[in-house]
């Protein structure tokens, strides 16, 4: 009963956010699913990697970021980013710095809410993109429901100027620490990709702790081939 | 489309208004006090935790889904629940093997006659 009763509130609440809601990007939209918190003395190294594989070929991103907690709720991460360009040749794309709040304190409300700004620029072109958005977190029992809803701006001579929008969900259950199974849901403009993944952690001394997340996620909005994988290690510390 | 909006409206402004009961922990020589916390079940509660260790701690546990940092001579708030009826451990990131903790969870008449 009680399981209905959650299924029937998480459908609801899915429903609620989505209706409205069509999402606009031409860029990547398979790349992680923000959680809205936030700890202070929080330092970290992240490392993320994401594959697509289409009919033309494969495309592949990596990041590498070192990041910190500048006050109770807020942290500052930056990133470089690599990709391999059309010659399959892997350099320097773009750099990126993230800015993570925690709006509120976990548990307090019905939701916990948390927010996103991001500003990245192509490395050899003259490419800007600032991303700004809600990330939303609710525990059901043993499981949570993610949700990460962004507006994105790019802008700059080698590139029409566009604003766009982005939705990520993420359904995971809390099955032990080293492994939460999950279903990930990415919305962008003509992508809609689905698929199952993962995350865990594993502690050590004190803060130190290595978190990882995978996710396997199908295009199905188009007949042709489209499959990514993602893979990311945080080490907090 | 209404209905949903105005049902998820209804929820939230609820959470903004329902007071939730206080619980009040010692963080003390890297202990708890009490270590263990009887609370009802399917209730939203705070848990006051005021560390009197010259240190900080952070407090963690994957039952409760909750991570936090207790800072010094300060009490902290940690939210926790509703939770169903069973044990949840918690301990302290800092000093696991003498911060340690659990929360019990009963029904509300069980916790009403404790």
């Amino acid at each position: 009963m009680n399981f209905v009763i959650r299924l029937s509130t998480l459908m609801s609440m899915l429903a609620c956010i989505l209706t409205p809601f069509q999402a606009y990007s031409d860029g990547t939209v398979v790349d992680k699913v923000y959680h809205p918190y936030v700890l202070p003395f929080e330092r970290e190294f992240e490392w993320r990697l994401v594959s697509h594989q289409t009919d033309s070929g494969n495309k592949l991103a990596q990041r590498i970021g070192v990041g910190s907690a500048i006050t109770d709720t807020i942290a500052l991460e930056a990133y470089v980013v690599g990709e391999r360009d059309d010659y399959g040749d892997f350099g320097l794309a773009a750099y990126e710095l993230e800015l993570r709040w925690q709006l509120i304190e976990q548990g307090k409300l019905w939701a916990d809410w948390g927010a996103l700004f991001e500003i990245e620029k192509q490395h050899t072109k003259d490419i800007f993109e600032a991303t700004s958005g809600f990330v939303l977190e609710k525990e059901f029992g043993k499981t949570s429901l993610t949700l990460n809803a962004f507006l994105v701006y790019e802008w700059g001579k080698d590139i029409k100027n566009e604003w766009e929008t982005e939705f990520r969900a993420q359904y995971r259950y809390r099955y032990r620490a080293a492994f939460q199974p999950s279903i990930e849901l990415y919305m962008g403009e003509d992508f809609v990709g689905i698929g199952p993944g993962f995350i865990g952690l594993q502690r050590f001394n004190g803060q130190k702790q290595l978190k990882w997340e995978a996710g396997f996620i199908t295009e199905v909005s188009q007949s042709e081939k489209n499959h990514s994988v993602r893979f990311a290690l945080e080490f907090e510390f | 489309m209404a209905k949903q909006c105005l049902w998820l409206f209804c929820v939230v402004f609820l959470s903004f208004t329902a007071n939730s009961k206080e619980y009040r922990v010692v963080l003390k020589n890297h202990l708890f006090y009490p270590a263990k916390i009887t609370i009802p079940s399917n209730k939203k509660v705070k848990l006051l935790i005021e560390n009197q260790d010259r240190t900080p701690e952070e407090f963690d546990s994957f039952d409760l889904n909750r991570e936090k940092v207790l800072y010094p001579n300060r009490t902290s708030v940690i939210y926790i629940g509703p939770l169903v009826k069973g044990d949840y451990e918690f301990f302290g990131e800092f000093s696991p093997n003498t911060a340690r903790g659990v929360v019990i969870v009963v029904d509300e008449v069980q916790h009403a006659d404790n």
